[in-house]
């Protein structure tokens, strides 16, 4: 079919014109109302029983720093242990060997069905159960010497996130094209080794944005470890403002904290999104 | 001499209290009931009765008596140990009646009506090598890390341990009274540091698990917090407990708790001296 005429005469020639900008005045009263409400709360801050200069003398405290410092130390290596163990869980999972994949099923069903704070206090009180932990004829010792706060937040938390980890990883390795494993097995590979070099770097890509997101989680899931005694950042602030009763402003202090690491973490996730993608064109611009 | 000296005071009191009874402040008679938070991890003081999961313990029984003569009920809210001041500052609570120590820190942002008297006290299991207070030195006491046992542990231990030569006690930071005691069972602390009004119902829980070593290492008074200008409703309660600690339902209180040796003559303001 012929195409009409796209230009006929008569029309009036707007090619002269320009576009007028809208006014957007709903935008404008919204932003302003945003403002308005943002300048009252801060205003309510600043008037309220909130002894600044508490927050301010505490905000590089040592204690403070430490804190922190013990909360990214927990965090990343938690997240590791976390990371470790759901890989290898989510290769389980899709074992075809059926005791393998009932070990998984029942590991993340245990460790994702009870709440995270009752599995810290669990390991933390484990000398209950176990008064003396050891390796038969090479080395025993005491339960509590061995699990410290420390050990105990990190058996805690990363065990826990192996959990959800796994989880992550299925969901990547999933979505690797079934071929992908039929080719690799065409070629002679054996089921790990095509695991390790053509399923896990192409399911990487997918599991980076949830991974992250876990991350961010994990570093404020440290938190609880302050019942356990764990001296990460919430627990030192705790400290403090029992001794001198000022709640908020040490709150205030932890919540900067909390804001200034996340604000950090996510362009490093970016940046790490772009190197997994480098096969893939569309993102890795 | 000491003891006419006291039923004079006494006598001057109650006649105070009758002659010109201070007033209710007019919020809390409007509403007819006073709003009270309480942190009830601390058996037997106030914690929840494992059967029912009501509310219970001496300072419970205290404020339920003094509401009753006030004629108003009470509507009670639970908040963590260390939010008890907060609470008290954003008028959440009249006032604070929840086994905490009179401390002249506290004491910035307000005021105390003591009516108990308590002091940190060593806990031990049964079995354990600590017999005397002097054993206790270079060793791991544990205590609830939002008490001001710490720094009375850090107190002691430079008086009594650091200062003949001994070692210092090492403190080990617990969440509270029960966590405290775990870890007194597995050995990851030799001893424990308790408030006194705490260990009859310890041991009553738990008989023959522990032992207390020596007498409380030092003296202070559990008190009524009170915002600093809620002066009228302050004067009342101070009348109120007066008069109870004179007819005798103080004392009752205090002895269904097996602490009536922990009862004070009178009700103190701002009396501790730490």
């Amino acid at each position: 079919m012929r195409a009409e005429p796209t230009l006929a005469t008569g029309f009036p020639d707007i090619s002269g014109m320009t576009v007028a900008r809208q006014a957007h005045w709903r935008r404008w009263l919204a932003a302003a109302a945003i403002v308005v409400v943002l300048a009252a709360i801060g205003r309510a801050f600043a008037g309220g029983q909130i002894e600044w200069s508490y927050v301010g003398r505490f905000l590089n405290a040592k204690v403070i720093l430490d804190g922190i410092v013990n909360t990214m130390v927990m965090a990343v290596l938690a997240m590791a242990l976390g990371i470790v163990l759901g890989v290898v869980v989510a290769i389980m999972r899709l074992s075809p060997n059926p005791v393998l994949r009932s070990v998984a099923a029942g590991y993340t069903w245990l460790f994702r069905g009870t709440p995270l704070i009752l599995q810290l206090l669990l390991w933390f009180n484990l000398a209950l159960v176990f008064p003396t932990i050891g390796i038969p004829g090479l080395w025993s010792g005491r339960a509590v010497d061995l699990m410290t706060p420390f050990l105990s937040a990190l058996l805690g938390l990363g065990i826990n996130q192996g959990a959800y980890t796994s989880e992550v990883m299925r969901a990547g390795m999933l979505s690797v094209d079934p071929g992908q494993y039929e080719a690799a097995q065409a070629i002679g590979m054996g089921r790990l080794r095509a695991l390790r070099r053509i399923i896990l770097p192409q399911a990487m890509r997918v599991v980076i944005p949830p991974l992250g997101n876990e991350f961010i989680g994990m570093v404020k899931a440290t938190s609880l470890a302050s019942v356990i005694q764990y001296p990460e950042v919430l627990h030192n602030a705790e400290n403090i403002y029992y001794a001198n009763s000022r709640v908020i402003e040490l709150l205030i202090v932890a919540g900067f904290w909390y804001l200034l690491v996340v604000s950090v973490l996510t362009p490093l996730q970016m940046l790490l999104e772009r190197r997994f993608a480098r096969g893939s064109q569309q993102i890795a611009r | 001499m000491k003891r006419r000296s006291f039923s004079v005071a006494l006598t001057a009191l109650v006649t105070v209290a009758t002659v010109q009874a201070a007033e209710l402040p007019e919020a809390i008679k409007q509403a007819g009931e006073l709003r009270l938070t309480v942190n009830s991890t601390y058996a037997p003081m106030e914690y929840r009765d494992p059967t029912t999961n009501e509310l219970v313990g001496l300072d419970i029984d205290l404020a339920k008596e003094i509401a009753k003569r006030l004629g108003v009920k009470i509507v009670w809210s639970e908040t963590p140990f260390a939010e008890l001041i907060p609470s008290l500052q954003t008028k959440r609570a009249d006032f604070i009646i929840s086994g905490i120590s009179d401390r002249s820190s506290r004491r910035e942002t307000a005021d105390f009506v003591d009516y108990l008297s308590t002091g940190p006290q060593f806990l031990v299991l049964a079995e354990n090598a600590v017999h005397s207070v002097g054993d206790v030195c270079g060793r791991k006491v544990g205590t609830t890390r939002s008490t001001s046992f710490p720094v009375e542990i850090d107190k002691w231990s430079k008086q009594n341990c650091e200062a003949a030569g001994k070692p210092a006690v090492e403190y080990v930071p617990g969440e509270n009274s029960i966590d405290v005691r775990n870890q007194l069972k597995q050995g990851r602390i030799d001893a424990a540091v308790q408030g006194s009004e705490t260990l009859p119902y310890a041991e009553q829980q738990e008989a023959g698990k522990y032992r207390v070593v020596g007498e409380p290492f030092s003296t202070g008074y559990q008190g009524i917090m009170f915002r600093k200008d809620d002066v009228a409703l302050r004067e009342v309660v101070t009348q109120l407990l007066a008069a109870m600690i004179a007819d005798g339902s103080y004392k009752a209180i205090l002895d269904k708790y097996g602490l009536g040796a922990n009862a004070v003559r009178q009700p103190l303001m701002n009396a501790a001296t730490q």
